[in-house]
């Protein structure tokens, strides 16, 4: 059933399935790395600010504190580091044809361009989504184990085991988007045929 | 530009952005009450000097250094002095729905000033003593605390007082409606002389409303908040009920005419006992029968057999008891505004057993001196360990 809004010429996408399929690997697979660079950042200094404001609070009244809980905010650094590491190998990654042309030569490798880019946007989404949830699952727990440390020095390291099992999940992401974009080529040039 | 004041509680995510700082604070402050050593080294003092000295080793320290004045109302004067410094500084710290919060705490304070201010103004003392005597947390300006001993008193100079000066105060809107609620009671019956007994129900009236307006905004917080306060609240408000019965014996107010018009109207209408206990409550009229209600009620019917078998212990110590039980587990949680309350009110009790350890020290009573209830304690009762 045609709406009279939407415009049925040939120069009109046919649905969001063919605008989805239609957008090109090198958008796919850059919006891939900015997710993952994006979204890891995100997780990492939300993770930051939850734990640092309570680090900060609970010092007042016990400053031995400081130095030791720092490594909650570094475990919270961490997660924005596989965001990074993945955006660097994901960018290398990206390549442009060699001859300039209107059209892609003949004989393109569409299989592999297409894969590229979808296996691009997927690496650089399960590093990113992963992260946020690793960060501020660190965050919260680290803050926890400030206003803990600051009773019972004790507990800390207790505690250090909870954030390191948090912080186990960025380093899934990271895995998985590794595995996945090895896999991923960008074809530069036709497949040359004997 | 002005941008609208954000009160945003936030839940496990985000409380830390606005609260964070001041809710860690709190926590740390948490080391700073009297450890069980602390307390077994004060009950073993022979006179206020070792007192002195032995609180220079805890969080007191710079506290009793400065002060000279060996009494026991001279350790509660320092003891009160430090904990609203410490209240004061985090008041300063936080910012909206938590400022609120703390402001709510102190108007219980406020209204514990006035009652004292307008008491004393009854009974002819000295302004200056009076003042010296409020609780510094409840305090107004200087001109306003002077004004109100000054007023006449009867309803009319009641009804002047709230006009002129308690209206922009915080807790005007409690006065203003208990000056409604009173001059709904009828217009023959109102009473002519405010005396020293009804200051009293005043003073219950008041604080039953804020009860009911800290009730309310808590609940409007919503999340962990809203759990655990609701609940000290709640068992606030039945202490209460069950105080102003108890005291009302002996009294005009247990008249069967007086009950229903006059003391169920003090009863807040927050708490486990609300609404069939307060509506009980409301007929009983000795302590038989108090009993007999407060038996449906398992939580209130432990502290009812304590005072009944009338062994050492008063309903009193068995309430403060039950109190230190709840506050200590606002403790346990994190990202809630339950912590600053608990603090407060256990603050309160540590400077009431400072003051119960200095008294017995003064007078020499060694056997009484252990009627106390620790804060954090590792002995006590609900921790698994035999009180002392």
């Amino acid at each position: 059933m045609a709406d009279m809004g939407t415009c049925t010429t040939p120069f009109c996408n046919a649905g969001w399935a063919e605008v989805l399929s239609h957008m090109s690997p090198y958008g796919y697979a850059n919006f891939g790395i900015a997710f993952g660079l994006g979204f890891s950042v995100v997780g990492a200094a939300w993770g930051i600010w939850l734990t640092g404001s309570s680090l900060v609070g609970a010092a007042v009244k016990a400053p031995r504190i400081r130095s030791k809980n720092l490594i909650s905010v570094i475990f919270c650094e961490a997660t924005a580091i596989y965001g990074v590491i993945m955006a660097i190998i994901l960018a290398n990654k990206v390549k442009k044809p060699e001859q300039e042309a209107f059209q892609f030569e003949e004989n393109w490798d569409f299989p592999s361009f297409y894969f590229a880019g979808y296996g691009m946007f997927s690496a650089g989404l399960s590093v990113g989504l992963t992260n946020i949830a690793s960060g501020v699952s660190v965050g919260i727990a680290g803050s926890s184990c400030a206003i803990a440390d600051a009773q019972d020095p004790s507990l800390f390291v207790k505690i250090l085991i909870v954030e390191i099992f948090a912080s186990a999940l960025g380093i899934f992401g990271i895995i998985v988007g590794i595995i996945e974009s090895n896999a991923c080529t960008f074809p530069i040039a036709g497949i040359e045929q004997e | 530009m002005t941008t609208k004041v954000q009160m945003v509680h936030g839940g496990m995510t985000d409380f830390n952005i606005y609260h964070g700082y001041p809710e860690a604070l709190v926590r740390g402050m948490r080391c700073s009450f009297l450890s069980d050593a602390d307390y077994h080294h004060l009950t073993q003092c022979e006179s206020l000097d070792d007192i002195k000295l032995n609180l220079a080793e805890s969080d007191y320290s710079a506290a009793v250094a400065d002060s000279d004045n060996l009494t026991p109302s001279g350790f509660q004067g320092v003891a009160v002095q430090k904990m609203v410094t410490e209240f004061t500084y985090l008041r300063t710290q936080c910012v909206e729905p938590l400022s609120t919060f703390l402001d709510f705490i102190t108007y219980e304070y406020m209204i514990e000033n006035i009652m004292l201010l307008l008491k004393g103004a009854l009974s002819g003392r000295n302004i200056n003593e009076l003042l010296a005597q409020c609780h510094p947390l409840g305090m107004f300006k200087a001109s306003t605390m002077r004004s109100i001993p000054t007023f006449e008193p009867n309803a009319r100079g009641f009804a002047d007082l709230y006009q002129t000066v308690l209206v922009d105060t915080p807790v005007g809107p409690y006065f203003a409606m208990f000056l409604q609620e009173s001059s709904e009671k009828g217009g023959g019956a109102v009473r002519n002389v405010i005396e020293e007994v009804e200051i009293e129900i005043i003073k219950s009236s008041l604080i039953k409303y804020w009860i009911e307006d800290f009730y309310q905004f808590c609940m409007k917080l919503g999340g962990d908040t809203a759990e655990i306060m609701g609940e000290l609240l709640k068992v606030r408000a039945d202490t209460n009920a069950i105080n102003i019965t108890l005291n009302s014996f002996g009294t005009s107010l247990n008249e069967p005419a007086m009950r229903i018009s006059d003391r169920k109207r003090l009863y807040p209408s927050v708490g486990h006992l609300y609404p069939a206990g307060t509506a009980m409550l409301a007929d009983v009229s000795n302590e038989e029968e108090l009993g007999r209600v407060l038996e449906l009620f398992p939580a209130y019917s432990g502290i009812w057999n304590i005072h009944s078998t009338g062994n050492d212990k008063s309903i009193d110590d068995a309430f403060y008891e039950r109190d230190v039980q709840q506050l200590e587990l606002a403790f346990e949680g994190q990202m809630h505004f339950g912590v600053f309350y608990a603090y407060v009110k256990l603050k309160e009790q540590e400077i009431r057993n400072l003051v119960w350890i200095t008294e017995c020290v003064l007078q020499q009573q060694k056997d009484e001196i252990e009627k106390f209830v620790p804060v954090f304690s590792f002995h006590a009762p609900w921790r698994g360990g035999k009180k002392k």
